[in-house]
């Protein structure tokens, strides 16, 4: 090998040979190294960890919408008498568990707080405790404010539920979700559907290529 | 020349101090019962293998009948691992995919098929639990993971996940044909029409799971190995009848029929820059030899004028230069080629058993004696792994009956 031939290049393959080694080692894209504090958001802003699922912003926007459609209906806002209204599960026929009770009892909670007295809702869920009570009442080991053999709890003039159901779909892309969100009121004595409301979400989301 | 010779020794040493292991988690006081032991490693586990964790205690815990331990857990790991895939470990995940970083520095979620089993748990918790929507969606989300692989040949052929789905369906009072339809196209046992009446769902799993290792010359290639389980079947006699379990899931052959991964490419491209690198440093070791050697070779003749020694001398010079720098060259490389980390991520959910199989029977309210026998390929009962246990099926309450879940595992709790 000749020396000079040697020299001549050998600036520039060291500065590569270095080069090289030390772009495996850079620190570049490491985020957040030290985590990220706390933070405090809406519930209806979309956080920076958001998947493709069923997440906190959704269950606003959803039940949101769904309280602004119900008080629209004739039979709610032209009521003489405000509707009883009994909640039943709804039933969840997408890819995500979900605590099927939240979505109902936000619609709820934002029907009570916004326009209270257009409507009530029954606490079904309790009657084991209300009947409990009554029992209690009826002999005698409490007092009573009225006559326990008197039936007062309501029946309801309409059932609030609803389903949700999806569509995934998983390719080398990345991955899709459409859930669709819909609600119905059943009148609990004909069982007819006086009012129905759909919200409709997409999301898609492609994985790190580590996890592909 | 030896200034940056020694320039090159110190970059060498700052690049190894930063691609240096982390710190070993402090040890565990093991005591021998894979519980306590278990959630003693989970409290000292690096957050990247939290998820692995989950996984191992939770299995154990529904092996125990400790069903709310055990959704605990699984629920842990869900959430953890929905969190990374949606972006909350996507800056390890990047480092993971570095040429001079580990793939398992990355956060662990695991494999499809290990994925597909913790959602399978779960929904069979949320069964369990009154739920079986819920349990429907998990069962979902499992053959959801499987639905696409490399090849496609294998996509969303589990059994059971689309079995169960079907007849969640079917009890919410829905149509379970179709997901009926696709676990019969998977399976290679006959599956019994749903009885919507079943009130007692049978899970049964034996065998050991796939366990992972590094394969090629670097460890580059992530393979599956499994021991082969003496047990094929198995059969619950309960309620004067006997109920055939066969193996209607392999966690195996779902294991290794998943084909490559996009990270075993990036894995292959370590590998190939480890050996590139490597083989530069011989060449340029070799090189440095030689040309040192050469500067005394004395078949050359002896100078003989003050200008040919003096020619001679820069000659030497130069040639010292050209040795020291090839040497330094070549060092680098193969220091480069040692730092370079190809290796496949061989952590693995080691407590997965091989075979699935379930049955739904229907059992009147009180309390039934059964014997569950496991059976080898010709049908011998394997008489030491009998199992003789008692399933008590609750009364209805307020005019319903909720469905009891009985699962068994002949893997060790």
């Amino acid at each position: 090998m000749n020396a000079l031939t040697v020299r001549r290049f050998l600036p520039a393959a060291a500065a590569l040979a270095v080069a090289a080694a030390f772009t495996g080692c850079a620190s570049q894209g490491v985020k957040n190294p030290s985590g990220v504090p706390v933070t405090e958001m809406r519930p209806d802003e979309r956080g920076f960890v958001a998947g493709t699922g069923v997440e906190s912003q959704d269950l606003v926007t959803v039940t949101d919408r769904m309280a602004r459609s119900i008080l629209g209906i004739p039979v709610i806002a032209q009521a003489a008498n405000p509707p009883v209204v009994a909640i039943e599960p709804v039933i969840n026929e997408t890819r995500f568990p979900i605590n099927k009770d939240i979505f109902l009892t936000r619609i709820r909670t934002q029907l009570n707080s916004k326009a209270a007295g257009k409507v009530s809702f029954l606490a079904r869920e309790n009657m084991r405790a209300l009947e409990r009570e009554r029992q209690l009442k009826l002999t005698g080991q409490v007092t009573a404010s009225a006559d326990p053999n008197v039936t007062e709890f309501l029946g309801a003039d309409y059932f609030l539920t609803g389903k949700f159901q999806g569509i995934s779909t998983r390719t080398s892309q990345g991955v899709s979700d459409y859930i669709l969100y819909s609600f119905q009121l059943i009148d609990a004595r004909t069982s007819l559907i006086i009012w129905e409301d759909v919200a409709e979400i997409k999301k898609q989301g492609l994985e790190d290529a580590a996890y592909r | 020349m030896f200034r940056f010779f020694f320039s090159s020794l110190l970059a060498s040493a700052v690049f190894l101090a930063g691609c240096s292991t982390v710190p070993l988690p402090p040890p565990v006081a093991y005591t021998g019962d894979a519980l306590i032991d278990g959630k003693a490693q989970l409290a000292v586990a690096a957050p990247r293998d939290r998820v692995l964790w989950h996984y191992r205690v939770g299995a154990t815990a529904l092996r125990r009948g400790d069903s709310d331990e055990a959704a605990r857990q699984l629920d842990d790991a869900l959430t953890l691992t929905r969190g990374t895939l949606a972006g909350a470990g996507e800056a390890e995940a990047a480092r993971a995919r570095r040429m001079f970083r580990r793939e398992a520095e990355k956060p662990f979620v695991g494999e499809p098929y290990e994925r597909v089993m913790a959602a399978f748990y779960r929904g069979l918790l949320y069964w369990r639990q009154g739920e079986p929507d819920n349990a429907r969606a998990l069962f979902r989300d499992g053959a959801f993971i499987d639905s696409d692989n490399e090849t496609k040949a294998f996509a969303g052929d589990w059994v059971l996940p689309d079995y169960l789905d079907g007849l969640a369906t079917v009890k919410l009072g829905g149509d379970g044909a179709e997901a009926l339809a696709r676990a019969r196209a998977s399976s290679k046992h006959p599956l019994p029409d749903y009885d919507p009446e079943a009130n007692v769902l049978v899970v049964v799993e034996f065998g050991r799971g796939p366990r992972k290792y590094a394969a090629g010359e670097y460890g580059e290639q992530l393979r599956f190995a499994a021991e082969p389980s003496r047990l094929t079947g198995a059969t619950l006699t309960v309620g004067g009848q006997a109920v055939a379990l066969p193996a209607y899931d392999d966690v195996v052959f779902q294991a290794t029929t998943r084909g490559g991964r996009i990270m075993d490419h990036i894995l292959g491209n370590k590998a190939v820059f480890k050996q590139g690198a490597d083989a530069v440093g011989d060449a340029a070791l070799a090189a440095a030899v030689m040309v040192a050697s050469d500067r005394d070779d004395r078949r050359r003749p002896p100078p003989k004028t003050k200008e040919e020694r003096e020619e001679q001398r820069e000659d030497e010079r130069e040639r010292d230069q050209a040795a020291v720098a090839l040497a330094a060259i070549g060092l680098f490389s193969k220091i480069a080629a040692a730092a370079a980390q190809p290796t496949a991520d061989t952590r693995t959910w080691d407590n997965l058993p091989q075979y699935l199989s379930f049955s739904a029977l229907r059992l009147p309210p009180g309390e039934h004696e059964a014997v569950l026998t496991f059976q080898d390929a010709d049908g011998v009962t394997a008489a030491s792994r009998t199992q003789n246990f008692l399933i008590s099926v609750p009364p209805p309450v307020d005019g319903r009956t909720e469905d009891l879940v009985v699962f068994r595992s002949d893997l060790p709790n």
